[in-house]
């Protein structure tokens, strides 16, 4: 039960709903934008969230799109995680949301949500930064198209009132060798101690990280790190770590030391894969 | 005929897999006002000030009340606990004001504007810390405290509420005798039972004081009992009410929110009002299992044989002690595990701490102790060379024996450890090996522990059955017990039809408990259930038979000792064609002419622990239950040496059983205890921050066991008779539970090569033991 009364506003429309956040934030309504709503939900009916309205973008076409034709991807903000892995469009992104929260869960979180929310694991965006999305957004009057990179550096760089309406994938990634991990405490469904995504793409490797720092991330440094030609797996995963773009995470899902033991055993596991792949040089 | 030792559908079947079973939350009347509660932030804090005020504004707010307003404290060992907390906070979680409105939401909402000012304390967290001479008072005044129990004692000026000494046998011969000593220490976090149905009660109070709960509860009669205590109400005023539980596992058999509903209540000029406690709350305001702080010394020859065992158990109990006491007298009780020890010297202290208060939990301690005792027991295997097996094996306890509180063992009141152990061992294979490397840094290991339990009741508690027939010839049965999961009442319905002979179809069980009309159950716990109603089955059925022939004589013209009964028939049992129906007879026998006797025939049946003692409380003599019902479990993993992790292969439990009444049943209790033992054993433990704040609060972040990880679960059974229970059935409802997280423990140390004596057991912590937390 949420403790507190708000108001349901469902645009049918971009333009109405970028109307209705203006209005309401002007009215002091402190709204927030509604897709699966499994985290506004179990945030508010336990205080951590307070809003007076929100905006479900359920019901604009534009958010619920999700085909494949013959150049890219496109997947609407609010298709969810259970919808993504049935189509299988792109088995790396299927395995990664496969792996986020239980399936009763995973077929009310959308994929927008899930990498606009406030839990901070955010494994659906793996994925995207490892294919170099394309992200529509839905800014003032106006549609741009901005790399997921631009949008997505540590952080979200949404300005207020702006939501994402699509992602954009260009059909050569869906179908690149792919590998993923996610280790946990102990539960399978649980919040990752690390989870890793990897690409090979005309054999040089991509790696993105979820749980190992306070954000996901995907970096040129670490990739280029891992690449180095003639240099043991140790000796760059070593290098590898000099250049995590923040402190290792400590908290109950792992403490920062045990993180970084199972970086380093996961990377080991890697190579192995890797020299199985027969695409690989 | 026959429906002991037959599988049999357990009679609320169709309405719980239908959907259609009603719990204490599925029904409110019209008019029903809604509670909610505010808790601690705090684990330690004086409470300053709270203001209400902004609260009481919220519109459809009836009423707002603070520990000021309900000057009671409550316990049914201890009376240490306000109902919401009075001058300070003990724990996180601690209930310290409550709303109540017309809906939940405005409850909810006025809860959220109650401001309360605290003043915070130093904290003490551990019970190895709160014994210290110096550590902070979780309890000021514990002496002050009134007994609910003639036999606890509390120790004034310490967090310690209750010692429980055992002194058996000669230590110094003991030491003297063992050419191999071990000793290890262990560490056991506090955990949740998280059964499906939170708490929650409704209460309303009737125009003429009479007071109406319905609380999902194992303990309804003890409810009742202590509304009528704490508020001055006469016992017959108060009724209680318990339709089906949705699982209880210890948790539900501590009053907790049925005095908040009461108090609700009446602040509301006695209108009905409901609370009903949302996942958080059930987690941290309403009692959970035990923490355990344990040292063990073993003292054996160089074949085997245990001479000496040397405990202290340090039990967290949390910031109350509920039941506490007890389950430091049920560790006493069964310290040593099913073995056969001449010297034993074991001290159980239960201790205050600023964590979350404990209560009953499935196993009622053993599961706890059992984890050190048997990690122990595989240490001293390892040091001797000698294989587990053969370790447990030398040392069962036989008939002769005698146990920790100097019971002298018996085949009926102890069952056959060694049949169960030989058992286990065929079926996990032991003979392949306990540790098989299969190449690729992985291994397969098996771990193994023994188990025993008998019941810490009350010396005097009771049960009874009330029988009615139905005119057709079927039968209705009426027990004080509450349905909460394990079938029970289908048990007892499977004791009278076969007591009475006749189909079991024709009984008919009242499923929910009202204090009103239902014979007096003590409580559902202690896997006692099956011996203490069942054996008022038993009585209220010969009951019934007496009548019955006895009016059957009368009509079939013959002395009684000539009649039988079966297939709703009385016979003559020279001449069964000789006969007269049941339903002839059971409303009352009627002549040809019209004239009538006898009347209505009811069976009434009772029972009250016999032969049971209190301990002596210098050496722990006396007998504390009925018997025992032994067993051995083991768990197969197989280990990534590389990374860490684990899955579970196979848990297996053998128990002696002494009758298995119904088998899948029998099968789904062990199975389910075997789930919650991996739950502890891997994954479930309260994690907090650094002042004392619960960081896993809700499901999505305090992980139980869930369908597609879990092992095979291998089950079987060994009877051999309780001679005094019905059909010889032990009580076995808890059993599962206890050595698996000690059988868990055993396979990965064995696997991991390194001790393992903490629990859960996780990647992480086997990292940390193996490398000392190396990258």
């Amino acid at each position: 039960m949420i403790p507190f009364t708000f108001d349901y506003y469902r645009p049918d429309t971009i333009t109405e709903a970028v109307r209705a956040y203006k209005e309401l934030e002007g009215a002091g309504r402190f709204p927030i934008y509604y897709s699966g709503g499994s985290e506004i939900i179990s945030m508010a009916r336990v205080n951590n969230i307070h809003t007076k309205a929100v905006i479900d973008l359920k019901a604009i076409p534009e958010c619920t799109v999700f085909e494949n034709n013959a150049n890219e991807l496109v997947m609407g903000s609010a298709v969810t995680l259970s919808a993504i892995s049935e189509a299988n469009y792109y088995p790396l992104l299927t395995k990664a949301c496969g792996r986020i929260a239980d399936h009763t869960m995973q077929c009310k979180i959308t994929l927008g949500g899930n990498i606009c929310g406030t839990i901070r694991y955010k494994e659906a965006l793996l994925p995207l930064l490892l294919s170099d999305a394309s992200v529509i957004i839905a800014s003032g009057n106006k549609l741009a198209t901005i790399p997921i990179h631009e949008i997505y550096n540590h952080r979200l760089n949404l300005k207020k009132g702006d939501f994402i309406v699509q992602f954009i994938i260009k059909n050569k990634y869906l179908s690149l060798p792919y590998f993923h991990i996610k280790k946990t405490k102990n539960e399978k469904i649980d919040y990752p101690a690390l989870t890793l995504a990897a690409i090979l793409d005309e054999g040089r490797v991509r790696l993105a990280f979820s749980g190992l720092c306070a954000f996901p991330f995907q970096s040129p440094k670490i990739d280029t790190a891992w690449n180095q030609e003639g240099l043991a797996a140790d000796a760059k995963i070593h290098e590898m770590i000099n250049h995590l773009p923040g402190p290792v995470l400590n908290d109950v899902y792992g403490s920062d030391t045990y993180r970084l033991f199972v970086l380093k055993t996961t990377l080991l596991n890697l190579e192995k894969e890797l020299e199985k792949m027969p695409c690989s040089n | 005929m026959k429906t002991i030792g037959f599988d049999t559908l357990r009679k609320e079947a169709w309405d719980k897999v239908t959907g259609r079973a009603i719990y204490t939350g599925d029904e409110i009347k019209a008019g029903t006002l809604h509670a909610r509660i505010l808790i601690s932030p705090h684990a330690h804090a004086n409470i300053k000030s709270i203001d209400t005020s902004e609260a009481l504004k919220v519109s459809g707010v009836k009423a707002v009340l603070t520990g000021q307003d309900c000057a009671v404290r409550i316990g049914s060992i201890l009376e240490d606990r306000p109902p919401l907390a009075v001058g300070k906070v003990r724990h996180f979680g601690e209930p310290v004001a409550l709303a109540v409105a017309f809906s939940e939401r405005a409850a909810a909402e006025a809860v959220n504007k109650i401001k309360v000012e605290y003043v915070p304390l130093p904290e003490v967290f551990t019970p190895s810390e709160a014994v210290e001479s110096t550590a902070p008072l979780v309890h000021e005044n514990l002496s002050s405290y009134k007994k609910a129990v003639s036999d606890v004692y509390p120790e004034p000026n310490t967090n310690i509420a209750e010692r429980v000494k055992i002194r058996k046998g000669d230590m110094a011969m003991g030491w003297a005798e063992s050419e191999v000593i071990i000793e290890a220490s262990f560490q056991l976090p506090k955990s949740d039972h998280i059964a499906m149905e939170t708490r929650n009660a409704k209460a309303e109070i009737l125009p003429d004081g009479e007071v109406i709960i319905t609380t999902s509860s194992q303990a309804p009669f003890t409810v009742k009992k202590m509304i009528s205590q704490y508020f001055n109400l006469e016992e017959g005023k108060v009724v209680v009410k318990t339709p089906l539980v949705g699982g209880g596992f210890g948790g539900k058999a501590a009053m907790t929110l049925e005095i908040l509903a009461y108090l609700a209540s009446k602040a509301v000029n006695g209108q009905a009002v409901k609370i009903a406690y949302t996942r958080e709350e059930d987690i941290v305001s309403a009692p959970g299992s035990i923490g355990l702080e344990a040292k063990v010394k073993l003292g054996a020859t160089k074949d085997g044989c245990l001479k000496a065992v040397e405990m202290t158990c340090l039990l967290d109990s949390g910031a109350y002690a509920d039941i506490g006491p007890r389950m430091a007298k049920a560790i006493a009780v069964d310290c040593t595990g099913p073995y056969n020890v001449e010297h034993v010297c074991c001290d159980s202290l239960c201790v205050y701490t600023n964590r979350p208060y404990a209560t009953s939990f499935r196993g009622f301690g053993h599961e706890s102790y059992t984890f050190c005792m048997e990690r122990s027991l595989d240490k001293l295997a390892q040091t001797l060379s000698m294989d587990p097996f053969d370790l447990r094996l030398k040392n069962a306890i036989l008939p002769g024996s005698t146990t920790p509180t100097m019971v002298t063992s018996t085949t009926s009141n102890t069952g056959s450890l060694p049949a169960c152990l030989e058992r286990l061992k065929s079926l996990i294979n032991w003979g392949e090996g306990s540790r098989i490397e299969l190449g690729n840094g992985i291994v397969r290991a098996k771990g193994i522990s023994s188990l025993w339990k008998t019941s810490d009741l009350p010396t005097d508690a009771i049960s009874g059955a009330l029988l009615t027939f139905n005119a057709d010839g079927s039968i209705n049965l009426s027990s004080g017990a509450v349905e909460c999961g394990p079938g029970m009442k289908t048990t007892l319905a499977q004791i009278l039809a076969e007591t009475m002979k006749m189909d079991l179809s024709r009984i008919h069980v009242k499923l929910d408990v009202d204090t009103q009309v239902c014979p007096e159950h003590y409580k559902t716990v202690a896997s006692m259930t099956t011996f203490m109603a069942g054996r008022a089955v038993q009585r209220a059925a010969e009951d019934l038979i007496r009548q019955l022939k006895s009016l059957g004589a009368v009509v079939l013209k013959c002395p009684p000792e000539d009649l039988d009964v079966a297939e709703e028939k009385v016979y003559q049992r020279h001449d069964p064609l000789k006969f007269i129906p049941f339903k002839d007879l059971v409303h009352g026998y009627q002549y040809p002419d019209g004239q009538s006797i006898e009347g209505q025939i009811m069976g009434r049946g009772s029972f009250i622990m016999s032969n049971l003692t209190t301990l002596n409380k210098d050496t722990g003599k006396g007998v504390a239950g009925p018997a025992w019902a032994v067993g051995a479990q083991a768990v197969e993993v197989e280990f990534d040496t590389k990374d860490f992790s684990y899955r579970l292969i196979h848990a297996a439990t053998v128990i002696d059983a002494g009758k298995v009444l119904n088998p899948k049943t029998a099968r789904g209790l062990i199975t389910g205890g075997m789930c919650m033992g991996l739950g502890l054993a891997t994954r479930e433990a309260f994690e907090y921050g650094d002042q004392g704040e619960m960081l896993n609060t809700s499901l999505r972040t305090y992980k139980v066991m869930h369908i597609g990880q879990e092992p095979v679960y291998l089950v079987d059974f060994i009877e051999t008779p309780q001679i005094n229970a019905p059909f010889g059935a032990r009580g076995l409802a808890e059993h599962g539970i206890i050595g698996i997280p000690a059988a868990l423990a055993n396979a990965l140390s064995a696997a991991a090569q390194t001790e393992l004596d903490q629990l859960p057991i996780t990647p992480e912590t086997i990292w940390q033991a193996k490398t000392g937390g190396k990258i």
